[in-house]
């Protein structure tokens, strides 16, 4: 957590302890951490507990069994296919978590070291950068996306960096206006007095004391990063058959809807709990670092 | 309480206005048009100009437009259309039609044989979609208004050519020379057919109107109107079904359908069809150029379980590329398993003992039993150790990709839906098979074998005359066809199609694929 410059820095288990206490403090807060961890748990032993783990990675058929509705052998339900839906909403946790991981990093990767030479530097280099993200925010950033995506090519990995392509200059436009409030600071003066090397500066001192904003906007973004590739899952850009990526489950279940409404409803669950518990975690990261909200 | 009084008076005058209103409108007056509703998954109308029609259009056009002839090909049988009869000299080269006469257009331009020559000539000349169908017509005369002459170089069988699906529209080439040569393809449309188009609206929907002076005339219990209403959803479609909204869905999962039967507002009618499925294979890259490695493919595919679990038995297994009812379809020609050991043998007899390669197949995107049987597929491919990578796509973006001029992007694998033009074998295996080395057809396995090319083309000359020996031949190249296996043979389709029960007269016929000929149809009670 980004503390005061002025608090004196507790030990490494010390922090922990105070972050622990600033999450709990607010029971939202609480409650959207404590569904990130169990998000993570279950993507991670996902292989482990899952009945079905073919019916989810190699995307083997099982016809016989298909369209059964919910029951103790399968949880929710089977698809059109047979595979066990349980398996697959629970292995799509892995992809969601990782296209929210990879898409926004690598916006992050483009947008926070252009928004910290923009700001820092300042000048033509500003120009030239704010102009660029200018041109990057006149787009709808899903049409960006679309855009972006079906030009790659129809495939995750595709979908992930057209998010990033679509993203990354929000990072660089809030990177550049913490920067610039910065770059005043007597610390950072100083700094240069000393003749310490710009990057140093721009690195040691400017980055570190900026990144809170941009963590916190990295976190809300993180449920949108996830809507948006479903969203291009959806529409046949993303994912593809049998990855059992939410978007692409639901863009098929919607063809059974009236027949198995199951098989609709447990994605859809699914996206809607991530996509909230990120948002509570955002809201309550930035209630934490913003001295204005934070109650101690 | 005189307040609340006031109220109450004002509130009961409302409903009962609101009820009497809603009575209005239940109760239609008499003479108001009767509208037969369709609801499509897409737009139809890929292309306006009967010339170039070579898709998902011809529902529409085949009521705006009508052909010299209609075949039923159940009954092998052909009906006069616009042409009463015909004959042909007994070298198989001259045609002579003779014309209905008193047919007019509906811009009021009256139908004759000049028309007819104009119509066909500039098809031809156009050279878009099916304009292939008349390669072997030498030149069209028109000596008299209502006779035409069809010249040929080779024989072929005109009766069943001016019948066929696509390319044998008869349209005004009047209003083309009037309002310039890109007229329909701008949306409008001139036929001679029971209905004329009144409006439309792209990617939403088409409205058709009645022609009042139709050459057969119009009883009562025609439909006055066809609506075709662009709905993508399929669970939208059926909750329009159910709610009394359409008539007809063209396209609905077997799940909704197998659920509409067991209801009595519903007439689900089965009919056989000509349209199959293929899996065309790109036979021109390694290691699908070996013979042996396609056999293996054909060895893969789960047929069993795709008829009854994709198809829910609305379909059989294919014996060859010639779907069943079709003549020159023969029962007895070779048909691949389910058979993986056979698939193992013959791989490891190509060098790939244990697989080892990757194949990309293309699936048009919201087609659901298309990716069901390639998901199917997979599973059973990675018993072979082949990985299948399947890419759903937009049709277009699916067809563009097949003739990509840069052979290398093309798929390995084309899942295609399959029906005729001309309602005959060479259709099947003109379409799909023969060599299309400058322009591509249908060919998307890029096969070329010329003993398979002077076969088709042999049985298509011999067509109009000799009808066995066209047989034998078409038997002869699809026996090739299946030794050589540049295509999977999946599975015959069977029509199904879901009307409300009001809707009476429906007799399908496979020659027209999910063409509804609404004028035939009428209603009886409501919707």
């Amino acid at each position: 957590m980004a503390l005061p410059a002025n608090r004196p820095r507790p030990a490494v288990l010390e922090q922990i302890r105070y972050s622990g206490y600033l999450i709990t403090k607010n029971s939202l807060t609480t409650v959207g951490f404590g569904i990130v961890l169990v998000l993570l748990v279950i993507a991670l032993l996902a292989p482990v507990f899952v009945p079905h783990p073919e019916h989810a990675v190699l995307g083997t058929t099982n016809v016989a069994e298909a369209l059964r509705p919910p029951s103790g052998r399968y949880l929710f339900g089977t698809d059109e296919l047979g595979r066990d839906l349980f398996s697959r909403v629970i292995y799509g946790t892995r992809i969601s978590l990782q296209i929210g991981t990879l898409a926004v990093g690598l916006a992050l990767l483009i947008g926070v070291p252009l928004g910290l030479v923009a700001g820092y530097l300042g000048g033509f280099v500003d120009e030239v950068i704010m102009r660029v993200t200018d041109i990057f925010l006149s787009f709808p950033p899903l049409l960006l996306a679309i855009a972006v995506a079906a030009l790659l090519g129809r495939s995750l990995t595709n979908a992930m960096i057209a998010i990033a392509i679509a993203w990354w200059p929000w990072y660089t436009r809030l990177m550049r206006g913490t920067v610039i409030s910065l770059r005043e600071k007597p610390f950072v003066e100083a700094a240069r007095m000393m003749g310490t090397p710009a990057t140093r500066i721009m690195v040691r001192h400017v980055l570190v004391n900026s990144l809170s904003p941009v963590i916190v906007q990295a976190s809300l973004d993180f449920g949108s990063v996830i809507l948006t590739s479903a969203a291009l899952s959806f529409l046949g850009l993303g994912a593809q058959p049998p990855q059992p990526e939410w978007g692409l489950i639901l863009s098929t279940a919607r063809n059974y809807f009236l027949v198995a409404p199951w098989y609709s409803f447990f994605p859809g669950m699914a996206m809607v709990i991530t996509v909230l518990a990120f948002n509570l975690v955002g809201d309550g990261l930035r209630e934490i670092t913003d001295p204005k909200t934070r109650r101690l | 309480m005189k307040g609340i009084r006031a109220w109450s008076v004002a509130v009961s005058v409302l409903l009962l206005v609101t009820v009497a209103l809603a009575g209005c409108r239940q109760a239609p007056r008499a003479g108001a048009p009767d509208v037969f509703v369709i609801a499509n998954n897409i737009d139809p109308m890929w292309s306006w100009d009967p010339a170039d029609s070579f898709g998902e259009e011809i529902p529409v056009l085949f009521e705006m437009y009508e052909t010299l002839l209609r075949y039923h090909p159940l009954q092998d049988k052909l009906e006069p259309v616009l042409a009463e009869d015909w004959d042909v000299t007994p070298d198989g080269l001259t045609w002579t039609f003779r014309l209905r006469s008193g047919v007019k257009f509906h811009c009021g331009h009256a139908f004759d044989a000049t028309q007819v020559k104009k119509s066909i000539d500039r098809t031809r000349e156009r050279g878009m979609g099916a304009a292939f169908i008349w390669d072997a017509v030498e030149r069209i005369d028109a000596p008299e208004p209502q006779t035409v002459v069809f010249h040929l170089s080779y024989p072929i069988p005109v009766d069943l050519t001016v019948a066929s699906a696509y390319g044998a529209f008869m349209y005004c080439p009047k209003c083309l020379e009037e309002k310039g040569d890109d007229h329909y393809n701008n949306g409008n449309a001139c036929g001679t057919g029971p209905y004329k188009l009144e409006s439309w609206r792209r990617g939403d929907q088409v409205l058709l109107t009645r022609f009042d002076d139709y050459w057969r005339g119009w009883e009562d219990n025609h439909f006055d109107k066809i609506l075709v209403k662009v709905v993508p959803e399929t669970g939208t479609a059926r909750q329009m079904l159910e709610a009394g909204e359409v008539d007809h869905v063209r396209l609905l999962p077997f799940e909704d359908i197998q659920v509409l039967k067991k209801n009595p507002r519903f007439n689900v009618a089965v009919s056989p069809s000509f349209q199959n499925v293929y899996i065309l294979i790109n036979s021109i890259r390694e290691p699908l150029n070996d013979a042996r490695v396609r056999q293996a493919l054909s060895y893969s595919i789960p047929y069993a379980d795709i008829i009854k679990y994709v198809m829910h038995d609305y379909a059989t297994q294919s014996v060859g590329p010639v779907p069943a009812g079709m003549w020159g379809h023969d029962p007895g020609l070779k048909q691949y398993t389910y058979d993986l050991t056979r698939a193992r043998e013959l791989l490891a007899a190509a060098g790939y003992p244990n697989g080892g390669f990757s194949l990309v197949m293309t699936v048009a995107s919201g087609d659901e039993n298309h990716r069901k049987v390639a998901e199917m597929w997979k599973g059973e491919l990675a018993k072979l150790g082949i990985a299948l990578d399947i890419r759903t796509m937009p049709f277009d973006a699916q067809w563009d990709l097949a003739k990509s001029p840069d052979v290398k992007q093309r798929q390995d694998l084309y899942i295609l839906y399959y029906w005729p033009d001309v309602t005959s074998p060479q259709a099947f295996l003109e379409g799909c098979f023969v060599t299309q080395d400058d322009y591509i057809i249908f060919n998307l396995s890029y096969y070329s074998n010329p003993l398979v090319d002077d076969l088709v083309y042999g049985a298509w000359q011999a067509a109009g005359t000799d009808r066995v020996r066209a047989t034998e031949l078409y038997r002869q190249a699809q026996a090739i066809l299946l030794e050589d296996a540049p295509a999977i043979f999946v599975y015959d389709m069977q029509n199904v199609r879901v009307l409300n029960a009001s809707v009476k007269g429906f007799k399908d016929n496979p020659a027209y694929p999910y063409v509804l000929f609404v004028y035939d149809l009428y209603r009886e009670g409501k919707r």
